[in-house]
């Protein structure tokens, strides 16, 4: 049981890694927790279906059937991402304008995505095609989900790709300095338009693939994105800004929650957990990280 | 300039005032609630319900109305949120609305019963839960109607169904403990198979909004229960189905009405939607259903799914209700409800009793899911319920 629930933790901790990670990358660069996050992902969710009902035609083998699926859902949210920076965010940033508006901003965002997928697709159920055979397989004596093990390969690997976009390529060298100072960049002949789009479709990569996931693992829903509140918990608690630290705080909070769910029950798991966040924050309020933040939108 | 403008605009508006008014009076309409979730997590239920009530109302229209007057269905969007639903109800009953079509969720419907009751509006709804239609103090809820059998007659059946045919005493149950329709489920059920001798190995719940329960399961696992009991809605069924799976656990389930089509369809899975049993309202074969099931298929180009049926009843009961009420307005239609006896409907012969505002005599078709497909296993009455 010890093994399957830390097991379990883990998978559930995937989920909200892949969330956590585009918040810490947006707040580094913009300095708010970017919400409209939940939105892209509902869209992406959806829009990985359209792509797997029309690909599976096409298509035989089911491995290269899913690549395309979550290539396509990623192309997406790419594409969102950057209409939603168009949209709600580059003149909030021109006008200088207080962190407090581009959160307002993205929710009404994150809201609007949602609405607009209820409108289309909410009369009908809709789940992905089936793409692996096999749904567990055994590890350690205890049963383990395919798509579980899959999503947490997937955030390891994700984040990687990540860093190594940050560390060593120049646009992650522009995105990093524009952390700093949008001005300097600006300054030093960079294109800052440019830089913030780049980052917030990374954002919306991460967010088209953790949409299939979720679309995979939970069915597909207009609110398939209310799950962002948790990705949002883990980058505090990992400390925001921080993207290694957004992986261990999503990680943590997907096995407290089910050690809390085992022990004490579901009903009281959301109270211990925020008991054990709040006294974590009084002790030490920067996040496991430790990244200092000057700003909390 | 700007005042002779003024002046246009002004008449321009009060013309269109007045034409609405005149409008409105010459058009005979009698105006009946729909209260559904059309954009929230239970909306494609809600969309079928309001699509049921449409096609009833559309065929009462075509055949001249009542005495003349048409129905006009007004649908307010609930959101499966208790709040909008009041604000909803609240606006229908301003608007005039004379009956309410009410959704399939127990939680709005507990919320409605004494607003509804002050209001004299009644509200004709498939919450399952006892007590949206029956107050603690054992008296019907004035202006609260059920039309399918209550959350005590079917986890009764499904209790029954368990342990008297099935031969499964060692039950292990999972429910949603802030949805009042799991909860008005879950308890009956238990107490029958208490009562029957039977065993609850592992009482598991969960709160609104979770999507893994693979610890939950993992627990009725080792509990050694010999089945799974799980009344809630459709997709924490399609969840709860493929993570049984996952984590091993090799029992049947059994279900509410939400293992119902499409469910299988969307588990995806015929491996993991497999030894499930439900009881669904009707057999699909029933002759019927027949109309209303070829309007919908030709209207939208997909098979009904149950509340389609539902819905499309409930527009019935309320036109019976007007008959034997004498009128139309909302008072005679509440004053109607509780007469109704032996309305043949799609979802089967209704009758209200004015004891308790429920359908009385109402059986259940059972089903078994095998494979991801439906196998029909007949009607099925526990021997309680015949006495």
């Amino acid at each position: 049981m010890l093994v399957q629930n830390i097991l379990n933790g883990i998978s559930l901790g995937s989920v909200y890694a892949l969330i956590a990670v585009g918040f810490a990358l947006i707040f580094n660069v913009l300095k708010f927790s970017n919400f409209s996050q939940g939105g892209v992902m509902t869209v992406t969710a959806y829009a990985g279906y359209v792509a797997s009902r029309y690909l599976s035609e096409h298509l035989d083998s089911s491995l290269v059937l899913f690549s395309a699926v979550l290539a396509a859902a990623a192309l997406s949210g790419a594409l969102i991402a950057a209409a939603v920076e168009r949209l709600a965010f580059r003149r909030l940033r021109r006008t200088k304008s207080e962190p407090v508006y581009y959160f307002i901003s993205s929710i009404t965002m994150g809201i609007l995505l949602e609405n607009l997928i209820t409108i289309y697709a909410s009369s009908n159920f809709y789940s992905y095609p089936r793409f692996f055979t096999t749904s567990a397989v055994p590890l350690f004596g205890v049963n383990v989900a395919v798509t579980d093990m899959m999503m947490f390969a997937l955030s390891i690997t994700a984040l990687l790709a990540l860093l190594f976009i940050l560390y060593r390529t120049k646009i992650g060298l522009g995105i990093r300095a524009a952390c700093f100072d949008v001005n300097t960049v600006q300054l030093m002949g960079m294109n800052p338009d440019f830089l913030v789009t780049m980052a917030l479709m990374i954002s919306g990569t991460l967010g088209g693939v953790s949409g299939v996931f979720l679309g995979m693992n939970y069915t597909l829903y207009p609110q398939l994105g209310q799950m962002v509140v948790k990705g949002f918990v883990a980058s505090v608690l990992g400390g925001l800004g921080s993207i290694h630290g957004a992986v261990i705080g999503a990680v943590l909070l997907g096995v407290l929650e089910i050690f809390f769910i085992s022990w004490v029950g579901a009903g009281w798991a959301p109270v211990f957990i925020f008991v054990v966040m709040l006294a974590f924050l009084l002790v030490r309020p920067r996040g496991i990280a430790g990244v200092i933040v000057q700003e909390k939108a | 300039m700007k005042n002779g403008m003024g002046k246009w605009l002004f008449c321009a508006v009060l013309v269109a005032v007045l034409a609405g008014f005149a409008g409105a009076a010459s058009a005979k309409e009698i105006l009946i609630g729909n209260m559904q979730d059309i954009s929230g997590p239970t909306s494609v239920w809600g969309n079928a319900v309001t699509r049921g009530a449409e096609i009833a109302i559309e065929k009462i229209n075509a055949a001249g109305g009542i005495d003349g007057a048409m129905l006009k269905l007004v649908t307010m969007d609930t959101k499966a949120n208790v709040q909008e639903a009041i604000k909803g109800y609240n606006s229908l009953v301003s608007s005039g609305a004379v009956a309410v079509v009410g959704p399939p969720v127990s939680n709005i419907g507990l919320a409605l019963a004494p607003i509804a009751g002050k209001a004299g509006v009644p509200v004709v709804g498939s919450f399952i839960d006892p007590r949206v239609t029956v107050g603690e103090d054992g008296k019907p809820q004035a202006a609260m109607f059920l039309m399918q059998p209550s959350s005590v007659q079917y986890s009764e059946i499904m209790a029954s169904y368990t342990i008297d045919v099935l031969g499964l005493r060692k039950v292990g149950v999972l429910y949603d403990q802030s949805n009042a329709f799991a909860v008005s489920l879950m308890k009956p059920y238990v107490e029958y198979i208490k009562a029957a001798g039977g065993e609850i190995a592992s009482e598991q719940v969960y709160t609104k909004g979770d999507k893994d329960f693979k610890t939950q399961l993992a627990k009725i696992r080792e509990a050694g229960a010999d089945c799974l009991y799980f009344p809630n809605y459709i997709q924490e069924a399609v969840l709860v189905t493929n993570q049984r799976k996952q984590v091993g656990l090799d029992i049947p389930i059994i279900g509410g009405l939400d293992f119902a089509p499409p469910f299988a369809s969307l588990v995806n899975d015929p491996e993991a939607a497999d030894n499930i049993y439900l009881a669904n309202n009707f057999s699909e074969k029933e002759p019927q259903l027949k109309e209303v099931w070829d309007i919908y298929k030709g209207k939208y180009g997909e098979n009904p799914v149950n509340k389609v049926f539902l819905g499309y009843d409930k527009i019935l009961l309320i036109r019976e209700a007007m008959k034997l009420g004498g009128g139309t307005s909302a008072a005679q239609v509440m004053a109607g409800m509780p007469q109704v006896k032996d309305l043949q409907g799609t979802t089967g012969v209704l009758t209200i009793s004015p004891e308790t505002h429920q359908p009385v005599g109402l059986s259940m078709v059972m089903y078994k899911i095998e494979k991801g497909a439906y196998a029909e296993l007949g009607r099925y009455v526990p021997e309680k319920h015949k006495k």
